[in-house]
């Protein structure tokens, strides 16, 4: 502890964008993903963007994403060279997803094509799977013959994929047809018509985990404002609707080469339990292709935070932890709404558990202390009878205006329902922005449950797991250098032991100090990019 | 809408140098450009290159050069009002702490509570106003938020007390604090939260930084926040078309009176204009609850605004601590070091601001289009007062010289864009 007149005192120290486009229909008609595949089951499958190639090159060039440097283009014409396997050496990385087909020229298209299947044999004597890109244009009798030939483990569609076309659906019969195991992922381009799809694995873009200042956007903000964060924690974590986990990959690109950035993305991803499609910007690939050391560092790192992720697979299935519960219409009209809430809301350090409008009832409500109903926009007799009852009870229901009566000029207006309260919204829908920072005053710390200090630059992420007697804090930090100053963190519940794990060192033992409340509270030196601490 | 501006045109104005258009603020309000009378005090200037450097001797040389506190604070209550804006602890720049910016530093304060512990001072309490709307959430947890290091700082002196001010808090009912100088501007009297009122030796523990409406944050703005939101308001319904944020809609901009209880303004027909204003209603708050030693944290802080959400606000390394007995002394001294002229104009710099029309009313933006704006001078309204003189020439500066320790605010602002 550091001490003041005995000596020097030296220590005192966006929201995200998501937009599927209509291959999105198909998801439904994936279903479970099938046991017949040669290189391990899909969920285990750590997967990694491997475009490249001569198709690959064309398709930028039509794209107008090509770049001009000789070097770049020669890393991306020259990728499916076999010694790029090696770079997968050592890591967990054990599913690639290659350039396959790109509505070409048939001539580049077929050239590819051999290409890739001489690559994906020498990629599965590894125990690798290989999966085929497909983009907008190509045709699905071709890519499934193809693909059957190259006995790749499955495709995954990126892309705009014009709506009715049912491209999926026949890219899916094509396969069927010749007995092929292979299966079909399309990448979601918007997460709330894909939360609900049945598949056991899903895609979807995500943004490239960072953090801003406001101001530097040429945004006023507040004194109390706090970095923007663009995070996947949420996103993930909303597409977990059941009890049980399933494999989601986020799809983003990194514009950055730098070793911060790209733990960040493994990360991000996979604090909430999904996995990130590992792609490589341009800069790093092409200095891969040259076996640049310090590429090569970045590399290893990458590869050190995916076996973190990997080592910790349990940790998936801990329940997300949360006393507050939003409510998520997922037929909702206004999705975006409805994805800002959850986002905003986990970016103000509130835990919640989804409850999905389908499966409200008292017996889900039973374990929450307040819940967030903005999303029903109005809401039906039973479901407003249900959450009167949770009021009367003693819970605290956040509501739009439609729940009635609401303010004139204030943002809210509270009002006392039995041993509970009401708060309801004037404006429909009420901002997001609003609601998530109004969380911090409605909910006290023990309803919040999780309390973080020090956080302005990093996103918390809490789960339990054998009724509550382990929990799980995982934070993640989005700034650019490592946070050296001390984070305490405050649970509900009485815990003897508390383990912090990072990628970088050993499980580091903290102290676990019982405070007032029945809390725990628990110090953490500093973080780098990413921390578990687990309470016991 | 009456505004001090508003009989000359805004070209008028432009036309006018900075100090022609101050001399004519200081004619139209009554105060001479200087007041001969007003009290003066010595103030201490040292360059401290770090907070990790020996900061509590760095304040005890400082103390004693200004006569020694000692026998002001032996067996007494001292209260120190914690420069932390916007006090959720949130306010920061990615991998920046606020100490660093917006806030007072950590080991400053406590450096501060350690040596008046040495001085034997009976009791020290910290105090800000946060945000929250919640009575009795601790202090604590504010200064958590920016990870200081709180037992430390508790640790430092041997009874150390910790109070968020931004309403009872521990306290049954306010206190009404009495303005005291010559001729209250805007309000007679303040309903303070029990601490500004239960101490003997009260502590201005401000940040070095520029501000938005008012210019500079120095130890007499730093009081603004012993005014109590949840008091004034906070928990009322917002009038349609007033600011939600209670301080501006009773205070900077005046749009609604103080609620039943609370000392009522001399006139509420006066000037809702908040550049003039609030430099009148800083002067009667300081008048209020005097200020008895005043702190200047600038060994880093933030530049061209008074928070981090100010867009163009960039940190700075001025390296300066500024410590003087009388507020407007050492703001006037801390102001020269900054590169400003401390008897500047409200059309020169600092006081030639730059608002966010999108952040402000339209009846604040004087004309509607315009983003520059004025703000009459914290100093010349003290001084005027009678609080202290701003008058470089009537000013005893101690240890570095004025001139070795300008760190120029506006060059460094200009500079980085």
């Amino acid at each position: 502890m550091a001490r003041f007149g005995q000596q020097p005192y030296a220590g005192l120290n966006c929201r995200v964008k998501v937009q599927i486009a209509p291959a999105l229909a198909l998801l439904s008609c994936l279903g479970s993903l099938s046991n017949g595949l040669c290189n391990g089951s899909p969920d285990g499958w750590v997967p990694a963007r491997w475009d490249g190639g001569p198709l690959e090159v064309v398709r930028r060039e039509k794209d107008k994403a090509v770049s001009e440097n000789a070097s770049i283009r020669e890393a991306i014409a020259r990728w499916y060279d076999p010694a790029t396997l090696d770079l997968i050496e050592g890591t967990p990385i054990n599913c690639l997803l290659v350039t396959f087909s790109a509505g070409a020229n048939p001539t580049v298209e077929t050239e590819h094509r051999r290409l890739v299947k001489d690559y994906a044999r020498k990629a599965r004597e590894r125990g690798i799977a290989v999966m085929g890109i497909v983009y907008p244009g190509a045709d699905p009798q071709v890519v499934a013959t193809a693909a059957d030939e190259a006995k790749l483990d499955g495709l995954v569609l990126d892309g705009g994929f014009p709506a009715g076309g049912g491209f999926a659906e026949k890219l899916g019969a094509a396969l069927r047809s010749r007995n092929s195991p292979a299966v079909v992922i399309p990448i979601a381009r918007e997460a709330a018509s894909a939360r609900t799809a049945k598949a056991s694995l899903l895609a979807v873009e995500g943004v490239m985990p960072n953090a801003s200042d406001l101001a530097d956007r040429g945004i006023r903000a507040g004194p109390s404002s706090e970095p923007w964060i663009d995070s996947n924690i949420w996103l993930v974590r909303s597409f977990r609707l059941g009890t049980a986990w399933r494999p989601i990959w986020i799809d983003q690109q990194p514009h950055s080469s730098s070793q911060a950035d790209y733990a960040r993305c493994v990360a991000d991803s996979a604090v909430a339990g999904g996995r990130w499609i590992v792609a490589l910007n341009d800069d790093l690939r092409t200095k891969l292709f040259r076996k640049d050391p310090d590429a090569l560092a970045t590399w290893r790192s990458v590869g050190g935070y995916l076996k973190f992720a990997e080592d910790h697979a349990e940790w998936r299935g801990f329940a997300p932890y949360g006393n507050l519960g939003i409510i998520l219409d997922t037929a909702s009209q206004n999705p975006e709404h409805s994805n800002e809430y959850l986002n905003l809301v986990a970016r103000r350090q509130v835990p919640y558990r989804v409850i999905e409008r389908s499966q409200l009832s008292l017996v889900s409500l039973a374990s929450f202390q307040a819940i967030l109903a903005v999303d029903l926009a109005p809401p039906s007799e039973p479901e407003r009878e249900m959450l009167q009852v949770f009021a009367q009870k003693g819970g605290l229901v956040m509501a739009g205006p439609s729940w009635g009566d609401p303010p004139r000029d204030n943002d809210y207006a509270e009002v006392p329902l039995g041993k509970g309260r009401v708060v309801v919204y004037k404006d429909n829908p009420p901002d997001p922005e609003v609601v998530a920072k109004d969380m911090l005053d409605l909910l006290e710390p023990e309803v919040m449950g999780l309390s973080a200090f020090n956080v302005p630059s990093v996103l918390t992420y809490a789960s339990t797991s054998d009724s509550g007697k382990r929990a799980l804090i995982q934070l993640v930090n989005y700034a650019m250098s490592p946070f050296n100053s001390k984070i305490t963190v405050r649970f509900n519940g009485s815990f003897k032991t508390a383990c912090l794990f990072t990628p970088e060192n050993a499980p580091l033992n903290l102290e676990a100090r019982a405070i007032a409340n029945g809390r725990t509270e628990v110090a953490i030196p500093k973080l780098a990019v990413w921390g578990a601490l687990l309470l016991e | 809408m009456k505004n001090a501006h508003t009989s000359l045109s805004r070209r008028n104005l432009l036309s006018l140098s900075g100090l022609a258009v101050g001399a004519w603020v200081i004619d139209r309000t009554g105060i001479a450009a200087s007041t001969p009378s007003a009290p003066t005090a010595p103030v201490f200037v040292a360059k401290v290159a770090s907070y990790d450097l020996d900061l509590v001797a760095q304040f005890e040389h400082m103390f004693d050069e200004l006569g020694g506190i000692g026998h002001l604070v032996r067996g007494k209550t001292v209260a120190m009002k914690l420069n932390m804006t916007g006090a959720s602890g949130r306010g920061r720049r990615v991998g920046i702490s606020a100490g660093q910016t917006s806030w007072v530093h950590p080991n400053v304060v406590g450096a501060l509570v350690a040596v008046f512990g040495k001085l034997g001072a009976k009791r020290i309490r910290l105090l800000e106003s946060t945000t929250r709307r919640k009575q009795d959430a601790p202090l604590e947890d504010a200064m958590l938020q920016d990870g200081w290091d709180v037992n430390a700082i508790k640790n430092a002196a041997p009874r150390v007390e910790l109070e968020d001010t931004n309403g009872l808090g521990q306290g049954r009912q306010y206190s009404i604090l009495q303005v005291k100088t010559q001729r209250p501007y805007i309000y007679p009297a303040f309903g303070l939260n029990h601490s500004y009122e239960d101490c003997d030796f009260f502590v201005s523990v401000a940040k070095m930084k520029n501000h938005e409406e008012l210019g500079v944050t120095l130890s007499m703005k730093n009081l603004f926040g012993i005014t109590p939101e949840l008091g004034y308001g906070g928990l009322d319904p917002v009038p349609h078309g007033a600011s939600r944020w209670t301080r501006e809609r009773v205070f900077h901009y005046g749009q609604v009176r103080p609620p039943a209880g609370m000392p009522q303004e001399i006139d509420f027909k006066s000037n809702r204009y908040e550049g003039w204003r609030m430099p009148r209603l800083l002067t009667d708050i300081c008048g209020a609850r005097p200020i008895d030693l005043a702190i200047i944290d600038g060994i880093e802080t933030i530049i061209g605004g008074e928070s981090t959400g100010i867009p163009g606000a960039r940190p700075g390394k001025p390296s300066l601590l500024v410590v003087g007995r009388n507020c407007v002394c050492t703001d006037a001294v801390a102001m020269a070091t900054m590169g400003y002229n401390p008897r500047a104009g409200r059309h020169e710099p600092p006081f030639r601001v730059n608002k966010d029309p999108h952040s402000h009313p339209s009846e604040q933006m004087i004309p509607p289009e315009e983003s520059q704006q004025y703000a009459d001078n914290t100093m010349l309204m003290g001084e005027a007062a009678g609080i202290g003189t701003g008058d470089l020439s009537r000013i005893d500066v101690r240890g570095v010289s004025i001139k070795d320790a300008v760190y120029d605010f506006e060059a460094h602002r200009k500079s980085q864009g």
